[in-house]
């Protein structure tokens, strides 16, 4: 059973054969739950949740695979992070190092700023078993490095931040696509009867580019959207308890309300038996209820022990920082977001997405560094590092990181070359990511970049998003394929009409 | 360094040679035989025989890989899914012989069989390079026809017999039929066994009423009167009450608005403000208050520039292919020639193709960027045509009059700068053709001086601010007191935003000297431009001359100069001048107030570099000279004399353009960058912006056998012809999307479903209609009563199905859960703007100021840059904010909190029909959001003020303005109840949260 693709409506049933609407289908109570409910569950849903899978237990048609984790955090790097400073190490640069950049061919920068080849910023070492190199920048990532596994030969078809950054996240270059956690929570529904499905951790800073574009539903309905939470606002999660203005709705004027509110609409609904939206939308007060409770207890590290919040680089307690963007600030930023999704993954939260850097202005508190890549990838790669990494340490020693899948990701690379001085431009034509966790093979690096990290070494086989979103469903047990949505026409997926998975980074 | 050979391409190019040798062979072959038709017959079935052989098992009538069959000549022509596979007399362009000949395995076609010999590829080669016909007689016809073609959407209006009505069990107490709606609807329901429902209660008939055509809830007082009113006319009257009040054109605007995703900001990266986009929204909600014409509404939105130029509606209208994101990065910092800078421009003409076609035909057409739409007939080439018609469109700000008068001035001077620039053209035509290839070299030259070459060299660039009234310095230590007698200012030459030659160069500016270094003491002004405005002296040197002896040189712009929406100073090049001419500046210590320091372009030290657009020029004037010579030569002189002419005419036309006042602005689709140049439209092969293929001329959709899908238009046609024929065509009675989408459109916004339930597509991935009869009977009606939408909404509205009951029957359920065939009004929740407007109403707060600049209940921080639009900032109290929702200023990469969770249309997409998603956001929404808050406590003071000091008179208040109809006793004591422990408010807030508040039956 899913929604009528056509439309959006949660009304609406849907006929067995595409495109055409089966007469007289009228939905169960909870079927209707399921869909008004999705992203959120509600109290007759919890009781017909299974532990996975979809709400009402009849898989999604496109659940074929044994999934291999229930979760998926993603991290993301707005801006641009430098994989040749960061991943992807290149002795050529080093010995190229100050002479003019030849890319063997003409390249369309963005800025036009070709300078010399430029060495990475910082020192490449080996760690773990697999003995991969590390910058020291994210040496903190060496303890766990074999257990992650790199793609080196990412390609966007975009190096504009904006449209870069909407590929990445919804796999479409137009604004109004659905964001890869709207369709994991759309394709498996909830694993919590008191949360989001779906939950976005800003940058505290400020939005990158395309704001809510980056996780809203799209077309698909709403509640499958990513809810934001911002762990340093004064309201962590928008409207959760009523706003300071209306002091007349204390908490026990609020149980009140919500109990007289209960039986009036109950008594509005008796002479309309049969629109099942009235009894749902009486439940989602009920859900609200209990998100009220729910939401502040994940969100709180007043009950981490000091171990785990030195783990993530979090200093409790701390209020005063320099001015300047120093890395122990980045690093206690990030581990607090890295630290409350772990929290928030315990709890059922199926997919998280952490952000690190905001929009691209000044000064850089993101990652496009045209001017000086020391100066701002420095302080933010190593807060990515050392998050990351705890994050990563964190759910192995809870035995969760055998089903949560970690995803780091940026929308495209930076140059080889310098722009003249310490920055580097954009590199659409190659880059990284890393994954980690249920079902990846550790310590591997898959698909090369060339000599310089310029473009893929086998420019015919590069790897695309769609690729990486593709692997991340079916480790979620999805065929990509399969997971559609009509809109306007077309039977959408997060893979457009591309994806392969990578199954040579699988331990399938 | 450079990168290593591919060691394959060796052997391709030998196998590429050795297959030129055969088509050369073969074609030689061709040329030289008797019977050259007979010759290419010959080949044509060698090429049917090979394909028949190697291509058709997957290629044929039944499989159609990829959409592709190579055994009809349609099938070769139309391609494949990722487009054409065939070009004729181009070979190496064709993707058939591509994939034949490719190296690698994963495209390489026959799939896993063996390869295509040398010989075969060479007759495919020879085939196409002879023009791959296919003769006709192969084919048979009903194979040439495409069974998509009979699709019923593309078929013309069919006007059926009105049915007859139908015997209803009397004692079910059915309303007769009222108009031959119902006759259509009722003969459905017939079909179905189905039964209409009773005539609804009065109470819930005005309110049904007021929220469909105004988005408002009917006060107590309303209600009570039209409960009591027995004038048999009593509905009819309500209906043309509610039509002539411009709170309709407020509420339909903003339906219209959720189609065509109006914004009021760029979306994307930066997410820039629009300040004018406001103009085009109060075109909407006029045009539906005066109820124009559906036709004229049309013309004004495609082409009222042209059609309609003395008037502002044609102006404003224009709005709608502007309404959608627009990328300002993809365009404004990556120029045309770039591939991102390609991409954002192709992908900004599909967005208006997408909002025109969508909005007014109701068909989905992207798909058919990258490949032959794989549903419906709509081939690339039809794609692309249709992107030819907005091939010379920017979005921008264009400006307009209000003022009538003035508007006609503008209209008639826009008039000759066309006329002109036509003229223009011509003159430059005739020269080029006359002046052949040594005049176009020189003129290369020219061009290369003014721009090319000098568009590399640099310079100082001050650091981007939002207003221009500042004051920033850019100035040279010399290291010693010099003997100066001249400072020469370069101007920089940067594409960015197009504006090119003397880009940064200030408005207003003062060069000095001095011995010191702050400029306190001693300072002798060499030149100051602060009083008089500076023209852009384009990348022209400008002197200054003085005699004095200093160490240090500064240059202060004291206005900056425009750059996109923020404003900088920039020079290339500061040349100081000692007493023998020589350049002391060389090299120097360069210091500044600020500089964006973007090496190797702009840095300080760019200014004593001695490089510069003017310095790279070399020698214009010499070149110009030679140019007079050759003119004379040629006899051309006087052509050139008359083109001169013709340029400084438009410049005065220009002049007198930019001196007329008032002028508005509205943000829309404007030819004036591109001075009404269209852009060659190519297709694109699988969308790719390097891979393009033939040029397509404007043009639309062959999907009718009655329109003509291609516009035949003279050659040396305006722009705005290409558009004007687009709007004919929309507009046009015998296409009969345009007429079935639009009354589907207001069909649906009255019934909470459409005829058709995607009223987006009407194509074969859409749902078919429930009730086609009905449907063509009410677009005929529609077209041929003028295209009212009044008309369209009273003849709606005044039908007894729409008059029906909406309580569920457990039998009808049964037969149809959903109610398409309408045996009940459908309840809906109220749409976001709708609930946000009647808590203002039901609160007496509501402010009903019409039109003008959005309301903005947001705090921009850091507009400079990318502004933060922080909604938590704004004051809930601030009354200016509670004017009607369709006035909200809509931001796209920030959407407004409370409206989007209530499921308000996302600009970024064209929203045809609101989600009603219900979610526990929701409900933390309404019952806490610091809006929701302030409005109830209004309410209660407006409740305590109208009601006394009695409780229970207060509840008994309350109710009725927020549900228009009196608490029974259960009600009343629960809110009584609630009300003696925590206060009117907590009464007044429960109230917004009731289903029965946000429930419309």
């Amino acid at each position: 059973m899913k929604p009528d693709p056509r439309n959006g409506s949660v009304f609406h049933a849907f006929g067995k054969a595409q495109g055409q609407r089966a007469t007289g289908n009228r939905l169960t109570r909870r079927e209707w739950l399921v869909r008004s409910g999705g992203g959120l569950g509600g109290m007759a849903l919890a009781a017909i949740l299974a532990d996975e899978g979809r709400a009402d237990g009849t898989p999604h048609p496109a659940f074929i695979y044994t999934p291999k984790v229930k979760r998926v955090v993603q991290l993301f790097m707005a801006g641009a992070a430098s994989h040749i400073d960061l991943f992807d190490y290149k002795p050529m640069l080093v010995k190229c190092h100050g002479q003019p950049s030849d890319f063997g061919e003409p390249v369309e920068a963005f800025q036009d700023g070709l300078g010399p080849w430029l060495k990475p910023i910082w020192e490449f070492r080996p760690y773990g078993n697999c003995g991969k190199p590390l910058s020291d920048v994210v040496a903190p990532l060496g303890d766990v490095v074999d257990r992650m596994a790199f793609i080196h030969n990412m390609v966007s078809s975009s190096g504009v931040h904006s449209t870069a950054t909407l590929l990445q996240t919804t796999g479409f270059v137009l604004p109004g696509f659905p964001g890869a956690g709207c369709w994991v929570s759309y394709g498996l529904g909830s694993i919590n009867n008191n949360l989001p499905t779906f939950v976005v951790l800003p940058d505290h800073r400020g939005y990158a580019s395309n704001g809510v574009k980056n996780w809203d539903a799209g077309f698909l309905p709403s509640q499958y959207s990513g809810t934001v939470i911002q762990p340093l606002h004064d309201q962590p999660l928008a409207d959760l308890h009523p706003h300071k203005i209306g002091a007349y709705a204390n908490p026990l004027a609020d149980k009140k309300v919500r109990e007289t509110l209960a039986i009036l609409n109950r008594k509005h609904r008796e002479s309309r038996v049969g629109d099942q939206p009235l009894e749902a939308r009486i439940e989602s007060y009920e859900l609200a209820a209990r998100m009220q409770l729910a939401a502040p207890e994940a969100m709180t590290l007043a009950d981490e022990p000091e171990h785990v919040l030195k783990l993530y680089g979090v200093q409790a307690g701390r209020t005063h920082w320099p001015n300047e963007i120093n890395a122990e600030e980045e690093a206690h930023l990030f581990g607090l977001r890295c630290l409350t999704a772990r929290r928030l993954l315990e709890r059922g939260v199926r997919f998280v997405q952490v952000w690190s850097g905001n929009d691209n202005g000044f000064p850089r508190r993101n990652w496009d560094s045209h001017e000086d890549v020391e100066r701002d990838h420095g302080p933010l790669a190593r807060g990515m590092a050392v998050g990351a990494a705890g994050l990563i340490k964190d759910l192995e020693q809870r035995g969760m990181l055998e089903d949560t899948l970690v995803l780091w990701t940026t929308e495209f690379g930076r140059m080889p070359s310098s722009q003249g001085g310490k920055g580097r431009d954009h590199n659409p034509f190659v880059f990284t990511n890393w994954l980690c966790g249920g079902g990846i093979k550790g310590g591997v690096s898959y698909g090369e970049s060339d000599d310089w990290g310029y473009k893929p070494l086998d420019r015919d086989r590069p790897t695309l998003v769609h690729d990486v979103h593709a692997t991340v469903l079916k480790l979620l047990g999805i065929d990509h394929t399969r997971l559609t949505w009509r809109h306007n026409g077309i039977d959408r997926r997060l893979t457009d009409v591309h994806g392969h998975p990578i199954d040579a980074i699988l331990s399938l | 360094m450079r990168f290593k050979r591919n060691p394959q391409t060796t052997e391709r190019e030998l196998r590429w040679y050795r297959r030129a040798a055969l088509v050369l062979g073969a074609l030689c072959w061709l040329a030289s035989s008797a019977s050259a038709q007979a010759q290419t017959e010959k080949l044509a079935d060698e090429v049917r025989k090979l394909l028949s052989e190697r291509c058709i098992e997957c290629h044929g009538a039944e499989t159609r890989e990829s959409g592709l069959r190579l055994d009809t000549g349609r099938g070769i022509r139309q391609g494949g899914d990722f487009g054409p596979v065939v070009q004729p007399h181009d070979a190496q362009r064709s993707e058939l012989i591509r994939r034949v000949a490719t190296d690698n395995e994963n495209e390489l076609m026959p799939p896993g069989g063996p390869r295509l010999s040398n010989q075969e590829v060479a007759v495919l080669e020879s085939w196409i390079q002879a023009g791959a016909t296919w003769p006709e007689s192969w084919d048979s016809e009903e194979e040439e026809r495409d069974p998509r073609l009979e699709h019923w959407a593309w078929q013309a209006l069919t006007a059926s017999e009105i049915p007859p009505p139908v015997d209803w069990d009397a004692s079910a107490n059915i309303e007769p039929e009222r108009n031959p709606i119902d006759h259509f609807v009722r003969a459905k329901l017939a079909d179905q066994k189905l039964a209409p429902a009773p005539l609804a209660d009065r109470r819930t008939l005005i309110r049904r009423l007021y929220f469909d055509l105004h988005g408002l809830p009917p006060t107590p007082e309303e209600i009570s009167a039209f409960e009591k009113n027995s004038d048999p006319q009593a509905y009819e009257n309500l209906v043309e009450r509610l039509l002539a009040s411009p709170r309709y054109g407020e509420r339909w605007a903003r339906h219209w608005l959720d189609v065509v995703h109006y914004g009021d900001t760029h979306g994307y990266d930066k997410d820039q403000p629009r300040p004018n986009a406001w103009p085009y929204r109060d075109y909407v909600i006029r045009a539906f208050n005066e109820d124009k014409p559906y036709v004229r509404f049309i013309e004004e939105q495609v082409a009222g520039d042209v059609l309609y130029p003395e008037t502002r509606d044609g102006y404003e209208a224009l709005g709608l292919i502007a309404a959608g994101p627009w990328d300002l990065i993809g365009h404004l910092e990556v120029p045309e020639t770039k591939t991102d800078g390609k991409i954002a421009r192709h992908l900004d003409r599909d967005d208006m193709v997408a909002n025109v076609i969508g909005t007014f035909n109701s068909v989905t057409i992207h798909c058919a960027s990258c490949h032959q739409h794989k549903f419906d007939p709509i081939t690339q080439d039809d794609y692309y045509s249709l992107q030819a018609n907005f091939a010379a469109l920017e979005r921008d700000e264009l400006e307009y009059s209000t003022d009538p008068d003035v508007q006609r001035k503008l209209g008639e001077l826009r008039q000759r700068l066309q006329v002109g620039q036509r003229k223009r053209e011509q003159i430059e035509q005739q020269l080029k053709a006359a002046g052949g290839e040594s005049l176009a070299e020189i003129d290369r030259q020219i061009n290369a001086t003014a721009g090319g070459a000098a568009s590399a060299q640099g310079g100082y660039h001050s650091q981007i601010e939002s207003q221009a009234d500042l004051t920033k310095w850019v100035q040279i230590d010399l290291g010693q007191a010099s003997e100066l007698r001249e400072i020469v200012l370069h101007p920089c030459y940067d594409d960015f935003n197009g504006i090119g030659a003397g880009f940064g160069f200030p408005v207003r500016y003062r060069v000095e000297v001095a011995d010191d270094a702050e400029f306190r003491t001693g300072v002798t002004m060499v030149a100051d431009h602060s009083q008089t405005v500076v023209a852009n002296p384009g990348i022209t040197p400008r002197t200054h001359q003085f005699s004095a002896t200093a160490r240090f040189v500064r240059v202060t712009a004291t206005q900056l100069v425009p750059r996109s929406n923020d404003y900088i100073f920039a020079l290339a090049e500061i040349e100081v001048l000692g007493k023998h001419g020589e350049n002391l500046g060389l090299g120097k210590t360069v210091s500044a107030l600020d500089s964006i320091e973007a090496p190797p372009r702009w840095t300080r030290g760019n200014v004593v570099d001695g490089k510069s657009p003017a310095l790279a020029s070399g020698d214009r004037s010499g070149l110009a000279q030679r140019r007079i010579e050759l003119l004379e030569q040629l006899g051309l002189l006087s052509l050139d004399v008359e083109l001169r002419q013709t340029i400084s005419q438009l410049a005065e036309a220009e002049n007198a353009r930019r001196e007329l006042q008032p002028l508005n602005k509205v943000y829309a689709a404007t030819t004036q960058k591109r001075g009404g140049q269209s852009r060659a439209i190519h297709v694109l092969a699988r969308g790719n912006v390097l891979a393009p293929l033939h040029e397509v001329g404007p043009g639309a959709l062959a999907l009718f056998d009655t329109l003509p899908s291609r516009f035949e238009l003279s050659p040396g046609h305006a722009e705005g012809d290409r558009r004007v024929a687009l709007a004919r065509w929309l507009s046009d009675p015998r296409n009969p999307l345009t007429w079935r989408s639009v009354v589907n459109r207001v069909w649906q916004y009255h019934f909470g479903q459409g005829i058709v339930a995607t009223p987006n597509d009407f194509g074969a991935m859409g749902s078919p209609p429930t009730n086609p009869e009905l449907l063509d009977w009410l677009a005929i009606w529609f077209r041929d009563r003028g295209g009212s939408w009044k008309e369209l909404h009273r003849m709606i509205v005044n039908s007894a199905t729409y008059r029906q009951a909406s309580h569920p029957r457990e039998e009808s359920l049964a037969i149809d859960a959903d109610n398409r065939f309408m045996w009940r009004q459908t309840p809906r929740r109220l749409e976001a703007e709708a609930i946000r407007d009647s808590v203002l109403a039901v609160s007496g707060t509501l402010d009903l100021t019409m039109g003008g600049p959005g309301w903005q209940d947001f705090v921009v921080q850091r507009p400079e840059h990318s502004p933060h639009y922080e909604y938590q900032l704004a004051n809930p109290e601030d009354r200016a904010l509670w004017r009607r929702s369709v006035y909200r200023f809509i931001v796209r990469s920030q959407t407004q909190p409370l409206l989007t969770v209530l499921d308000c249309a996302d600009p970024s997409m064209r929203v045809d029909r609101r989600n009603q998603s219900i979610s526990a956001l929701q409900a933390l929404a309404l019952l806490n959001n610091s809006f929701m808050l302030v409005q109830a406590r209004e309410f209660a003071d407006r409740v305590r003020r109208e009601a006394g000091d009695e409780l229970s008179a207060q509840v008994r208040r309350a109710y009725e303005l927020a549900l228009g109809r009196l608490p029974d006793d259960t009600e009343r004591a629960a809110l009584v109840e609630l009300a003696e422990g925590h206060g009117l408010e907590n009464v007044c807030r429960l109230l917004f949260n009731l289903n029965e508040f946000v429930w419309i039956d």
